[in-house]
C-alpha cells in the first residue's frame, strides 16, 4: 500500500528494474516535503481524448464561461444533461506537452504512448495508473487491480493505448461491455441453487490448485530467466495475483449490476460494424467502470475513446472525422485570427462529443459520492490534430483529487510548453506518493516538478 | 492435387544445401548472437497446440485479446502475460474441457474407456498431453505434478474430469506459454538446449509443436548439427500445417494484418466488409500458391503477374470469374503481383483517397529495409494537402517536392509512391482524377541506382529483380525468427548468403532454411 513517509522507488530496486544496459536516464526521486493532499485521492481515471483540440472553442472565456455558444467544455455546465454542472470540478489545463514523446520519436498517433507514461518507446516504467494500481498496491485489496477499457480498438498498440506495464508493455483494453461486465462482476454472480454452489466450490478448490501449479511453474522459470526478462514474469506473477482474488472470492459492497443486452450492440469492434454502437458503448463502459469503483471491484480505470467516424451519431459531421475533420483543421493559433472557421466548429463538434462522455463519469461519480476522492485525467495525443503535433495537447483535469485540485479554473502553462510529467508528478503526490519525478527519458530535466493546481 | 503435394514439388529445388553455415569462433558461437529471450507464444501459436490437446476445433485465440506486434510481427519478444490474457484464457480453457472427447488421436487409446483410478493411463495420458504443450518431453516429476492435478479433478468424478484439470493446467503453465531461447546456462558460448532447439525448430518453419521425429532427434542431441535442423525443417515444410505460419509471415511482413483495422468511404465503394474479406483471400491464396509452387519465391510475390482471384473480387478487377482456385493473368491490367493486388492498395490508402505517401512509405521500409524520420521527429509541421475538387492527388502533394524541409524525404517517398497513382483508395483501377489524366510516372533509387519508372508495375518488375530487395527479405526473415529487430545478425546473416544457390537467397523457405542451420539460430549471448 502507498505510505507517505516512505520513498515509493530506492534507487537500487530502480536500478535492478532497469538492468545495467539500459540506455535511458532516470532522474530518481528525492526525498523532500510534500505539500500533499489533506487526504490522498482514492481513485483514479485516466481518459483517452481523440483529435487534439480547436481551441478556438475550447479556452474558456474570462470568468470561466465555459457554456458558451460552440464551446467544446459545455457539458460540464449542462444540468440539464448531467444532473447538475461540474464547471467547478474541472480544470483546463492548456500549455502541455508530451515532451517524453518529443524527445524520442514519439509522436503523432504513437504520442498515446506518452501520455501516462511520461516515457517514449523505449521507456520500461509504467504508466501512471499501473504504477499506483500495482506498484504502489493502490489496487492490492480490490479483485481487479485496474479496469482498462476501451471504445472500438482492442489493438495493444501504440496508438491505441494508454495504459502500460511495468517493463513497457501495452495492456489490452476491454471493447465489449459484456466482457467488461464478466470482468469485473461475473465473479459475483451467485447462483442460489444448490447444485450450482457446489459447482461453484469444487471450481474454487481447482482453481486454486491450478494457480498453485502455475506459480510453482513461473518461480522456477524466473530462476533461469535473464534479468532482462524479469520485468516480464513479474507482470506475470502480478497477473497470477489478481486471478488468485477472483478465484478465492472477494465480497463487493454494492449490488451488482445488470449483464448489458447484447442485442443492442451487435458489434463493437472499428472498421467491422460497431461504429453505430459506438456511443452506447462508451456509455456502458462508463457506468459500468464507475460502478466498478463504487462496488470496490477496483480503484483504478482507464478509457481510451473512438471518434465519431461513421457513428453517423452527428450528422454535422463528415462520416470519415479522421481525415475531414482533423486533418483539415486550421488554427486560429493562439493569436486568435485566422484559420479556416469551418474547420474549427466541426472539431469543436467533436471535443465536445468527447467531453460530454467524460461529463457523463463525472455525474457518474457524483451519483456514487466518488467525485471528491478522484483524480480525473483526460487528455489528447495531440494539440493541432493537422499537424500532429505533440504540443500544447488539451488537459482536462476533474475531481477533488483528495483537496489537491481547485477547479474552475483555465490555468494556461504558456505557449512555449511545459513537459507533461510534471502532470504525473503531481498526480502521484495526489495519492500521497513522495515523489518528485516520473517518466523516463534521455533528457532527465524533464521528468521532475509539478503542477499548482491547487 | 493436394496442399502437400504442391509443396514436395515446391521443395525439390530447395533440397540439402551445400557448405558451412556462418563463419564462426569461440566454441561455436557466431561473433554477433541473439539476446536469451523468453518469448509467450502469439495468439495463433497458443491456438495450434490447444488444438493439438483439446482437439474438436477447439479455438482460443478469439477469447484473447490482440496480440501485441512489433517489429510487425505477432511472434515477438515483447509479448507478455497479463491479468486480461491470464483470465480470459482461465475462463476459455475452463469452457474448452467442459466436454472432452477423449477418444481423439491425441488421447492414448485406453484414455476412452478408462476409470478415474486408473493411474497408469492418466500417466499415459500427462505424458502425451505435456509433451506437446511443452513442446519437449516432460521430466519425472513433472509427470507426477500432473498427476496430482489429475487426482485432484478425477475426485469424486470421473477420469474425463481428471484430464480436463490437466489440459487446463497444462493451457495456463509458464512452460506452454512461453518458448524460451535462453541455452543451455552453461558458462562460456551459449547454445540453446536440445528442447529449445526442437520447440524452436518446429515453431518457426511449422507454427506447430513439435512432432515425434522432431522430439526424438533434439533427445538424441542431433539438433546441434545446422545440416540435421535443416533436414528436419525439410520435412515439416511438408506439413500442410505450415501454410498458415507462412500466410501470417507475408501478411505481418507487409503489414496486411492492417487491412481488418480499416474503413473506406461509401463514396469509394458500396459494401467494404464484403470486398475486405475477398481482398484477404485473394491474397492468402496467392500466398499460399507461391510458397507452394515457388517456395515463397520473392520474385513471384512481387511480379508474378498472376493472381487466383476470389468471384467476390473479380467483378472490381474488371475480369470474368474464374474457376475457384485458378490462376488468371492480371498482367494486362497493370497488377503485376502482390503489391497490386487490392489487399496493399487498399490497406495503404486513406478511406477516400489514395495516398502515395504511405504507399511509397510501404515499399521503401518493407521490401527495402529502409526507414525514414517522421516529420515531427524533425520538429516539421505536418500539413495535409487541402481537399481539392479539381485536382489529381499528385498535384495536391506538389508542395513536398517545393518545400525544401519537405522534400528531403519526400522526394524519395513520393517518388514511389505515385507510381501506384492509378489505384484508388480501395485498389480500383483508375486512368483520371477529378476528371483529369492520373500522371504515374515516377522513381526509385535500387541497388546504387536512380530508375525511373512509369507505374507501380514497372516497380514490382525492378524490385523482383533487386539484390537490395532480396537482403532485406533476409533480414525480415531473421526478424520474424528473433522476434525482434537485431541490426547485427541481420547484417551478418546477409553476409552469410553470398555463395549460396540461387534458390537458398531468392526464396522464402530457402531464407528460411539457411536460418534454421545458421548458428545465430542455435545460439545466444551468454547470461
Amino acid at each position: 500500500m502507498i505510505r507517505r513517509s516512505s520513498l515509493p522507488i530506492s534507487r537500487r530496486a530502480a536500478l535492478t528494474a532497469l538492468g545495467a544496459g539500459a540506455a535511458l536516464s532516470v532522474l530518481f526521486p528525492r526525498v523532500r516535503p510534500l505539500r500533499a493532499a489533506p487526504t490522498p485521492a482514492k481513485y483514479f481515471i485516466g481518459v483517452y481524448m481523440p483529435h487534439g483540440m480547436a481551441r478556438e472553442f475550447w479556452v474558456p472565456k474570462p470568468g470561466f464561461q465555459i457554456a458558451f455558444e460552440g464551446s467544446s467544455l459545455a457539458p460540464f455546465d449542462d444540468a440539464a444533461t448531467f444532473g447538475r454542472s461540474f464547471r467547478d470540478q474541472i480544470v483546463a489545463l492548456e500549455g502541455l506537452d508530451l515532451t517524453a514523446g518529443l524527445r524520442s520519436a514519439t509522436v503523432g498517433h504513437d504520442a498515446s504512448r506518452v501520455i501516462l507514461t511520461g516515457s517514449g518507446t523505449n521507456g520500461q516504467n509504467a504508466s501512471i495508473d499501473q504504477f499506483l494500481a500495482v506498484e504502489q498496491g493502490l489496487g492490492n485489496e480490490t479483485p481487479l487491480s485496474s479496469l482498462v477499457l476501451g471504445v472500438g480498438s482492442a489493438e495493444p498498440a501504440l496508438q491505441w493505448c494508454i495504459s502500460y506495464a511495468k517493463g513497457g508493455t501495452a495492456l489490452p483494453k476491454i471493447i465489449d461491455p459484456l466482457a467488461t461486465f464478466d470482468h469485473a462482476f461475473g465473479q459475483f454472480l451467485r447462483d442460489p441453487d444448490p447444485l450450482a454452489v457446489a459447482r461453484a466450490a469444487r471450481e474454487q478448490r481447482l482453481g486454486k490448485s491450478l494457480l498453485d501449479y502455475w506459480t510453482a511453474d513461473l518461480a522456477e522459470l524466473r530462476t533461469r530467466a535473464p534479468q532482462a526478462e524479469r520485468d516480464k514474469l513479474d507482470q506475470h506473477a502480478t497477473a497470477l495475483r489478481e486471478l488468485e482474488k477472483r478465484v478465492i472470492g472477494q465480497a463487493v459492497s454494492c449490488a451488482v449490476p445488470a449483464r448489458p443486452d447484447a442485442t443492442q450492440f451487435p458489434a463493437v469492434g472499428s472498421y467491422q460494424g460497431g461504429e453505430p454502437y459506438f456511443d452506447l458503448i462508451s456509455n456502458l463502459q462508463i457506468d459500468l467502470m464507475v460502478q466498478a469503483l463504487a462496488c470496490g471491484v477496483t480503484h483504478v480505470s482507464t478509457l481510451f475513446l473512438a471518434d465519431l467516424s461513421r457513428t453517423h451519431f452527428d450528422a454535422g459531421l463528415p462520416e470519415d472525422v479522421h481525415t475531414d475533420v482533423a486533418h483539415r483543421y486550421a488554427s486560429a493559433g493562439r493569436s486568435g485570427s485566422g484559420g479556416e472557421p469551418t474547420s474549427q466548429a466541426q472539431l469543436a463538434r467533436q471535443n465536445h462529443y468527447t467531453y460530454s462522455k467524460i461529463a457523463r463519469i463525472l455525474q457518474r461519480l457524483a451519483e456514487a459520492s466518488l467525485l471528491e476522492q478522484t483524480v480525473l485525467v483526460a487528455i489528447s495525443d495531440m494539440g493541432d490534430p493537422a499537424k500532429h503535433s505533440s504540443r500544447q495537447v488539451p488537459t482536462l483535469l476533474a475531481g477533488g483529487w483528495g483537496g489537491a485540485l481547485r477547479g474552475g479554473r483555465h490555468i494556461d502553462l504558456g505557449a512555449e510548453g511545459t513537459p507533461s510529467n510534471r502532470l504525473l508528478v503531481s498526480i502521484q503526490q495526489a495519492f500521497g506518493v513522495e515523489s518528485d519525478s516520473y517518466g523516463q527519458s534521455v533528457d532527465p530535466s524533464i521528468l521532475s516538478g509539478t503542477l499548482s493546481l491547487t | 492435387m493436394t496442399r502437400t503435394q504442391l509443396l514436395c514439388g515446391s521443395l525439390l529445388a530447395l533440397s540439402l544445401s551445400c557448405g558451412t553455415s556462418a563463419p564462426t569462433a569461440n566454441g561455436g558461437a557466431p561473433e554477433h548472437s541473439l539476446e536469451p529471450a523468453l518469448r509467450r507464444l502469439s495468439t495463433a501459436e497458443l491456438d495450434v497446440t490447444a488444438q493439438s490437446l483439446l482437439g474438436n476445433g477447439a479455438a482460443l485465440a478469439a477469447a484473447l485479446p490482440p496480440d501485441a506486434r512489433q517489429s510487425d510481427y505477432s511472434r515477438n519478444v515483447a509479448q507478455s502475460v497479463d491479468s486480461l490474457l491470464l483470465g480470459q484464457l482461465f475462463d476459455a480453457t475452463r469452457s474448452a474441457t467442459e466436454a472432452l472427447d477423449l477418444s481423439q488421436a491425441q488421447f492414448p487409446s485406453c484414455a476412452g474407456t478408462a476409470l478415474a483410478a486408473d493411474r497408469e493411463c492418466a500417466a499415459a495420458t500427462v505424458t502425451l498431453l505435456a509433451r506437446a504443450a511443452f513442446r519437449r518431453p516432460p521430466s519425472a516429476l513433472e509427470v507426477e505434478q500432473l498427476l496430482d492435478l489429475f487426482t485432484l479433478g478425477a475426485e469424486s468424478a470421473d477420469f474425463e474430469s481428471g484430464v480436463a484439470l490437466v489440459v487446463r493446467g497444462l493451457l495456463g503453465s509458464p512452460k506452454f506459454l512461453y518458448a524460451t531461447t535462453l541455452g543451455t546456462g552453461e558458462p562460456g558460448p551459449n547454445r540453446l538446449s536440445n528442447d529449445e532447439l526442437g520447440s524452436e525448430l518446429s515453431l518457426l518453419i511449422s507454427g506447430q509443436p513439435p512432432d515425434e521425429p522432431l522430439l526424438l532427434a533434439a533427445s538424441r542431441g542431433e539438433l546441434s548439427s545446422g545440416s540435421e535442423r535443416e533436414r528436419q525443417a525439410l520435412r515439416l515444410l511438408q506439413l500442410p500445417q505450415s501454410r498458415d505460419l507462412y500466410r501470417r509471415f507475408v501478411q505481418e511482413w507487409l503489414g496486411l494484418i492492417g487491412l481488418n483495422g480499416l474503413a473506406k468511404s461509401s463514396q469509394v465503394v458500396s459494401d467494404f466488409p464484403t470486398l475486405r474479406a475477398a481482398m484477404v483471400s485473394e491474397t492468402s491464396q496467392f500466398v499460399d500458391d507461391v510458397f507452394s509452387h515457388q517456395a515463397g519465391s520473392v520474385a513471384a510475390l512481387l511480379a508474378g503477374n498472376y493472381s487466383i482471384v476470389p468471384d467476390a473480387l473479380a467483378g472490381f478487377y474488371g475480369i470474368q470469374p474464374t474457376a475457384p482456385g485458378a490462376r488468371v493473368s492480371l498482367s494486362g491490367l497493370g497488377r503485376a503481383g502482390i503489391l497490386q493486388q487490392a489487399s496493399f492498395l487498399a490497406t495503404f490508402a486513406h478511406e477516400s483517397e489514395s495516398a502515395p505517401v504511405l504507399r511509397g512509405k510501404a515499399v521503401l521500409t518493407r521490401l527495402l529495409c529502409l526507414d525514414f524520420p517522421k516529420p515531427t521527429d524533425l520538429g516539421l509541421d505536418i500539413v495535409f494537402p487541402a481537399a481539392d475538387p479539381n485536382a489529381t492527388t499528385r498535384e495536391r502533394f506538389a508542395r513536398h517536392a517545393q518545400d525544401a524541409a519537405c522534400k528531403g524525404c519526400h522526394a524519395t517517398l513520393d517518388g514511389v509512391g505515385f507510381l501506384f497513382e492509378n489505384f484508388d483508395a480501395a485498389g480500383h483501377l483508375r486512368t483520371t482524377e477529378s476528371g483529369r489524366a492520373i500522371d504515374t510516372s515516377g522513381s526509385i533509387q535500387l541497388d546504387g541506382q536512380l530508375l525511373t519508372l512509369a507505374d507501380s508495375a514497372a516497380l514490382s518488375s525492378a524490385l523482383a529483380n533487386s539484390e537490395q530487395v532480396r537482403q532485406c527479405a533476409a533480414r525480415q526473415v531473421v526478424r520474424f525468427a528473433a522476434g525482434k529487430t537485431d541490426v547485427l545478425v541481420e547484417q551478418a546473416f546477409v553476409h552469410s548468403l553470398e555463395g549460396k544457390s540461387v534458390e537458398r537467397r531468392t526464396t522464402f523457405l530457402g531464407l528460411f532454411l539457411e536460418f534454421v542451420k545458421s548458428d545465430w539460430f542455435a545460439w545466444r549471448k551468454p547470461q
